[in-house]
């Protein structure tokens, strides 16, 4: 029975790669936004590093890759399952989604694999590619940074989604989500490093952020990349970041059986 | 006389127009306060962080982020105009999909005035807030002089700021007439705009200065007004001039999508059979 549900799961994740590469006009204007704002934010350092060669032991080439790597995690970070939660709730579905012999959520992490999968090849190589030859090539600081990158983004990737699906069970409860799924896309963009690194931010104001999840999901993982850390920090944030999924897996775990009990009871 | 009935017509039902889109505030009032939420947030704190930056650096290629803020606030607050008057621009590939001009065609006034005034987008305020708030908080910093002057050219520069984001929208919206397909390029051209008004165009390079100057006018919906009122670059002309400059570029990209919307619309056939 159990190997029967794994292979549901592996067909759900081939299904949404072979639906992601349908959309062709979203891939383009994808990899058409993320290189606009690449390439604005790049120009926007090589701008401020006129005046100064280096700021707080950062230099213009470290930002340069940070951008460009900013942009590729950005792509394997793109999560759909808010709007596809709000979604089957508003068309009702969600019950028939629940019926199915299957754990529903799995089966958003299954789609939400798949669609990234597909992301990677469509979105993240030309980002890279474009990124490469327009702004600088994205040179990891050591292979043992690379590694430990990697570990980083896949907490990254977990506490994204953990993130992403708690926010989208609020639909359960409001169904007008639309503006609450911009207000967490902005915060994420804003408040994670995704653009400016939290080196930058006033220091009262980091030690804030550092204590939330935003900056465990992009600045982490790309500050390793870029060699920006102290053995210290490094310890410190992964362990953090292993923290963050841990508590909001458990939280997930815990809303989750709250609203399945909530869906029964209004099914009736 | 009978031009003067027709404008008098055409005032009373912007008025009709204006109430019913303040009554669809009544109607949902918590989506707009979700947006009243998410659209400050957005830009608030989205300038926030650009100072953080700056405000380390000193300055970006002569901006100091008092004068990056109003730059930054005028950039905003006239996306927010051209959100409630010409935001349909974003969405006509949907209106030519569906066949939705036929109900504007039947309708004896101007097409271009109906599709686009009839139908005020009352949402845009949620975002005309932090854009004040960002500019108040730059003319604070900068501690900028409020003279009749200088108020009368903030109102011309947002009004021909405006009109250039309008006319944007319409040309690039009229494409649909062509193509007929229902792409929505609304996020792209906001993520072109934000990124080359909300900072200085300065920064890019000479060629893509040069488009936004001559070929692409973005870089008057802020970049080249603001350096004239702050007084930031010398080779930019002085106030009121870079104003009135500024105002006619508008009228100019208005007539101009104004004329393609005319010529596009020739080639609307409708939906189905």
């Amino acid at each position: 029975m159990k190997r029967k549900n794994h292979s549901a799961y592996f067909y759900v994740y081939k299904t949404q790669i072979l639906k992601s590469m349908a959309y062709k006009f979203d891939v383009y204007g994808n990899i058409f936004m993320q290189t606009i704002i690449m390439i604005a934010t790049a120009f926007f350092w090589k701008a401020l590093f006129k005046s100064a060669d280096s700021m707080d032991g950062v230099t213009v080439d470290t930002m340069l890759t940070y951008t460009v790597v900013s942009s590729m995690v950005s792509v394997l970070l793109t999560t759909n399952v808010e709007w596809r939660i709000t979604d089957s709730i508003r068309k009702g579905t969600i019950a028939i989604d629940m019926m199915r012999p299957v754990n529903i959520f799995k089966v958003f992490f299954a789609e939400n694999l798949g669609g990234v999968t597909a992301l990677f090849f469509q979105n993240l190589l030309p980002i890279f590619i474009i990124g490469s030859l327009i702004i600088k090539l994205p040179v990891p600081n050591s292979t043992k940074d690379a590694m430990l990158f990697l570990v980083s983004l896949i907490l990254a990737f977990l506490i994204n989604w953990f993130l992403a699906v708690i926010f989208g069970m609020w639909a359960f409860k409001i169904i007008e989500m639309s503006a609450l799924i911009q207000v967490k896309k902005h915060l994420i963009r804003l408040l994670s490093g995704s653009i400016i690194p939290l080196w930058f931010f006033p220091e009262g104001l980091r030690s804030v952020l550092e204590c939330l999840p935003f900056p465990y999901i992009y600045q982490m993982p790309i500050s390793i990349y870029v060699g920006q850390y102290t053995m210290d920090s490094l310890q410190k944030g992964l362990l953090l970041q292993v923290l963050w999924v841990i508590i909001l897996w458990a939280l997930k775990t815990y809303l989750e059986k709250r609203v399945t009990k909530f869906v029964m009871i209004q099914g009736g | 006389m009978k031009m003067l009935k027709t404008f008098k017509h055409y005032i009373s039902v912007s008025l009709a127009c204006i109430r019913m889109a303040f009554l669809t505030i009544v109607e949902y009032p918590s989506s707009i306060i979700g947006w009243l939420i998410s659209n400050p947030i957005q830009f608030v704190v989205g300038f926030a962080t650009i100072q953080f930056v700056v405000q380390q650096f000193g300055e970006i290629n002569g901006w100091n982020y008092g004068q990056l803020a109003v730059l930054y606030g005028l950039s905003v607050i006239s996306h927010a105009l051209s959100m409630i008057f010409f935001v349909q621009g974003w969405f006509m590939g949907h209106y030519v999909i569906e066949g939705e001009f036929d109900r504007f065609l039947t309708r004896p006034m101007s097409v271009l005035y109906q599709f686009f005034f009839a139908q005020i987008n009352i949402f845009g305020i949620t975002d005309l807030i932090p854009g004040i708030f960002v500019f108040v908080y730059g003319c604070y910093k900068i501690h900028f002089h409020w003279t009749v002057i200088n108020a009368l050219c903030v109102l011309g520069m947002l009004i021909g700021a405006t009109l250039i984001r309008g006319g944007i929208y319409i040309l690039l919206g009229t494409t649909s007439f062509f193509t007929r397909s229902a792409n929505d390029f609304g996020q792209y051209t906001q993520e072109i705009f934000d990124k080359t008004t909300m900072y200085p165009i300065s920064m890019y390079p000479e060629s893509l200065q040069f488009i936004l100057t001559y070929v692409i006018p973005i870089g008057w919906v802020s970049f080249y007004p603001v350096s004239g009122l702050l007084g930031i670059g010398t080779e930019a002309a002085k106030l009121p001039g870079i104003v009135g400059l500024t105002i006619v570029i508008g009228i100019l990209v208005m007539i101009v999508a104004g004329a393609f919307f005319k010529f596009g619309l020739r080639s609307y056939e409708s939906a189905g059979n």
